[in-house]
């Protein structure tokens, strides 16, 4: 990531100073920032940095990194949570009702509505949830972010609605395929065969024995998640750590897209992990 | 120049009078301000595109900063607000003498800090010695003929000049000669005077009409009233008018004209020209478009030769001149500005002093075009390629409508989409044919803009590596110019050397667009870009 930022070409000088610097206020900023040295230099000192936590101050808001994105970190983590939780509440009860009603017209409809959101771009739900419920309806605020908790919450229902339309039809699909298989397997027929109920095979059995697929969807899900804040968070003004990215690419931010991109590894993975350990608790077989 | 004497002539004249007060017929706030009486107090919400990056007058470069600062510090003269003119600030008086070599400035008594400290004649010597100081920040070259400054009494500062410089009272009314206050800079924390002021300026402290008191980095920034301004409004107080202001941040055009419309901002900038004519037919919303410095033309590289070592079609005058005859800026407008812009009539705006243009420079004339082109040296027509923002809709549409008249007379463009960074890279290596440019002064005087344009030894004419030794010689001269007659009839020829030489494709200017709801008033956006809420109010 170091290397490869350095390779794009232009440098945090040339998008900070725009057209106008001269030569001399050039040269002058770039050795102020230590981009003169060579890039195995600059590795160096930023992997000496970064290991007693030090990442140095962003070129563009001459605030230490680390502060800037301890500052935005809370919106994109609140955002994609939300988001989650609103796909799991569509999705689960959705993949039900698909599932018992396979192929006929309850199925169909909730998958072909599921299909046009994952394939509507995010900008555009986003801009259309915008101006129904807040612009028209004004149920919810045009964007932002607000200033306590709940506030948080309400500016971050829409566009946490946006990012969970094409989770949620993928987590859908997914669910309902495994639902199907469950459905069919002898445990189940065992079970029916005892005489359970219906409503608790479908609990018990069916929901716990398919949602181990979907929790793994759901980890491998985290990155995407985070890379569809990029564009929510750009279209409903919230200050999350997607946008941040993308400003700190166009402006060569290197300070910024290093830390950052050391900060979403570790969010992923520990994803990653929590998916394992949530696996482990639905399927005893993982652990062993 | 008509600047030295009539700057004193206004100078007499506004002596004590409250500036706010004194509209500026034609500008398009000024009408309703005028008719309505201010109210005092509430919280105006004002919607920007990009939050400010860095409050440090003397080390900032962006525009984010530039625009707003105006409202936490002011200079020693200020800007008037059609941006032909100068007018008192920090300083009520000042007088040449010594053949313009000596400045004496009279300072504004009784003028206070946001945080209710006097400023004082150390404050004003401290400020002009650090933005001058060439270390620092891409700015001192505005300043650069003052040799010193010196406090001659606690209400007068005197400064001496290497030579007679006719720009320089516009440059103590410019951004980057804010006064601020030495005490506090100094106190705080940090070895080098960039590490205080990433510490001051995120808590900045200036004698402007609003003191900054709450930041959050790309979200918002809330400026409450300074009780200790000096400026008074029409009711004879102290402005301003509103008791809090904040900027909130929304970078997508469409999310910020919504939050507009369902009365979440009072005001929003930048907004998009195909937007304009519904937001002019919205009776809650009131569309205010100012005239600015703003000019929009494409940079061409003049140089014999390409990087890639091939004859470069556009070092040719003709072909230049024939390339400009070529386009119907008219058409231009009227596609990608919904017909907001005016065609340029000389590299700078009109709104530029000294500005000197002819009304019908390069008026559409394929048949010229074409002659132009068969006299050239490519009169077979060529392959060119033009560098432009990807993801920029104006230049995309720019590019599409010069193409389709460039083709009439043989010209093929080729279009190349690159990121910012890329492109302003390969620009100042030369390693470039053409790219859409767009350009606005910082100061209400023409030396910048020819700086960069015209005189070849600043960046080499816009990187376009075109030369005239004559241009040079004028601007030079220019530069320490004390007759203002003579110092116009330079511009003049500099302008009418530039226009037909052609360095760049002439295309137009354009206002800057923003909408107001109906109850909020009295904001100015002056032709150089600074956002004046200090007579800005709201009705009900």
């Amino acid at each position: 990531m170091f290397v490869l930022a350095r390779l794009l070409p232009g440098d945090p000088v040339s998008a900070m100073l725009g057209d106008r610097a001269t030569d001399a206020t050039v040269d002058r900023l770039t050795a102020q920032l230590g981009l003169d040295q060579s890039i195995p230099v600059q590795l160096l000192q930023f992997l000496g940095g970064a290991v007693q936590g030090r990442f140095g101050d962003s070129i563009a808001y001459h605030i230490p990194v680390t502060q800037l994105i301890a500052d935005r970190l809370p919106a994109t983590l609140t955002l994609t949570g939300l988001s989650m939780v609103i796909a799991l509440v569509l999705a689960v009860p959705l993949a039900f009702v698909a599932a018992l009603q396979a192929d006929r017209w309850p199925d169909l409809i909730i998958r072909g509505v599921f299909q046009v959101g994952l394939s509507t771009p995010i900008f555009y739900v986003g801009l259309l949830l915008l101006t129904v419920f807040a612009a028209w309806l004004g149920l919810f605020p045009v964007g932002g972010y607000g200033d306590t908790v709940l506030e948080h919450l309400w500016h971050l229902f829409l566009p946490a609605l946006t990012l969970a339309f094409s989770f949620a039809a993928v987590l859908m699909r997914s669910l309902r395929g495994a639902i199907l298989s469950v459905l069919n397997a002898e445990f189940v027929d065992f079970a029916r065969a005892k005489g359970i109920r219906q409503r608790l095979i479908l609990f018990r059995h069916v929901l716990r024995n398919a949602l181990i697929a979907t929790v793994s969807l759901i980890g491998l899900n985290v990155g995407s998640l985070l890379g569809g804040a990029v564009i929510t968070e750009s279209v409903f003004a919230v200050p999350g750590v997607g946008r941040l990215m993308v400003d700190s690419i166009f402006a060569r931010d290197y300070p910024v897209i290093q830390a950052l991109t050391l900060a979403l590894a570790v969010l992923v993975s520990l994803a990653f992990l929590l998916t394992d350990i949530v696996q482990m608790a639905l399927d005893p077989r993982v652990g062993r | 120049m008509t600047k030295t004497s009539g700057l004193t002539r206004r100078a007499t004249m506004a002596l004590g009078a409250s500036f706010a007060a004194v509209p500026a017929l034609g500008l398009p706030g000024s009408a309703h301000a005028a008719a309505i009486a201010p109210v005092r107090g509430g919280k105006m919400i004002y919607g920007r595109y990009a939050d400010s990056l860095f409050l440090d007058p003397v080390l900032t470069d962006a525009n984010v900063d530039i625009w707003v600062m105006n409202n936490l510090y002011d200079t020693l003269l200020s800007p008037t607000d059609d941006g032909l003119g100068l007018q008192p600030g920090l300083a009520t008086k000042w007088a040449l003498s010594d053949a313009g070599k000596t400045i004496t400035l009279t300072l504004r008594p009784d003028v206070k800090f946001a945080n209710g400290t006097p400023m004082q004649a150390s404050d004003v010597k401290w400020s002009l010695d650090r933005c001058r100081n060439p270390k620092n920040g891409p700015w001192p070259d505005l300043v650069a003929s003052i040799d010193s400054v010196e406090i001659a009494s606690p209400t007068s500062v005197v400064l001496k000049l290497k030579h007679a410089d006719p720009s320089l009272l516009a440059a103590l009314a410019t951004f980057n000669t804010g006064i601020m206050p030495q005490a506090l800079f100094e106190a705080a924390p940090g070895d080098t005077d960039e590490a205080k002021s990433k510490v001051y300026s995120l808590k900045p402290i200036g004698t402007g009409p609003f003191l900054l008191a709450d930041w959050k980095l790309g979200v918002s920034m809330r400026l409450v009233r300074n009780p200790h301004y000096w400026k008074k409004g029409t009711d004879g107080k102290p402005l301003p008018y509103l008791d809090e202001l904040e900027f909130q941040i929304i970078p997508d055009d469409n999310t910020r004209l919504l939050k507009l419309k369902a009365g979440e901002l009072h005001g929003t900038e930048f907004v998009p020209f195909s937007r304009v004519k519904e937001l002019k037919a919205d009776t809650n919303l009131r569309m205010e478009l100012w005239p600015s410095t703003k000019v929009n033309f494409l940079t061409f590289n003049v140089r014999p030769k390409l990087t890639d070592g091939s004859a470069n079609p556009l070092s040719d005058v003709k072909v230049r001149q024939a390339l400009n005859y070529a386009v119907n800026k008219d058409a231009v407008i009227a596609i990608v500005t919904q017909g907001l812009g005016i065609p340029m009539t000389s590299f700078m705006s009109k709104t530029t002093p000294l500005h000197v243009g002819k009304s019908d420079l390069y008026k559409a004339d394929v048949a010229k075009a074409k002659k132009l082109l068969a006299e050239s040296s490519f009169a077979k027509g060529f392959e060119v390629s033009c560098m432009t923002v990807a993801g920029n809709a104006d230049s995309t549409n720019i590019l599409t409508t010069v193409q389709q008249m460039w083709s009439a007379i043989g010209v093929k463009l080729k279009i190349e989409q690159l990121d910012n960074p890329t492109l302003t890279k390969r620009y100042r290596a030369g390693d470039f044919s053409m790219r859409v440019s767009g350009w606005t002064n910082d100061i209400s005087d023409p030396n910048e803009i020819t700086s960069y344009f015209a005189y070849f030894p600043n960046i080499a004419s816009l990187h376009s590596g075109w030369q005239d030794k004559k241009v040079d010689g004028l601007f030079d001269a220019s530069q320490q110019e004390v007759d203002p007659v003579k110092r116009a009839s330079e511009y003049k020829q500099i302008q009418e050397i530039y226009a037909d030489a052609a360095p760049i494709l002439f295309l137009y200017e354009t206002p800057y667009p923003v909408a107001f709801r109906k109850n909020a008033m009295g904001f100015v956006q002056i032709p150089l870009g600074n956002n004046l809420f200090e007579g800005a109010f709201l009705t009900k």
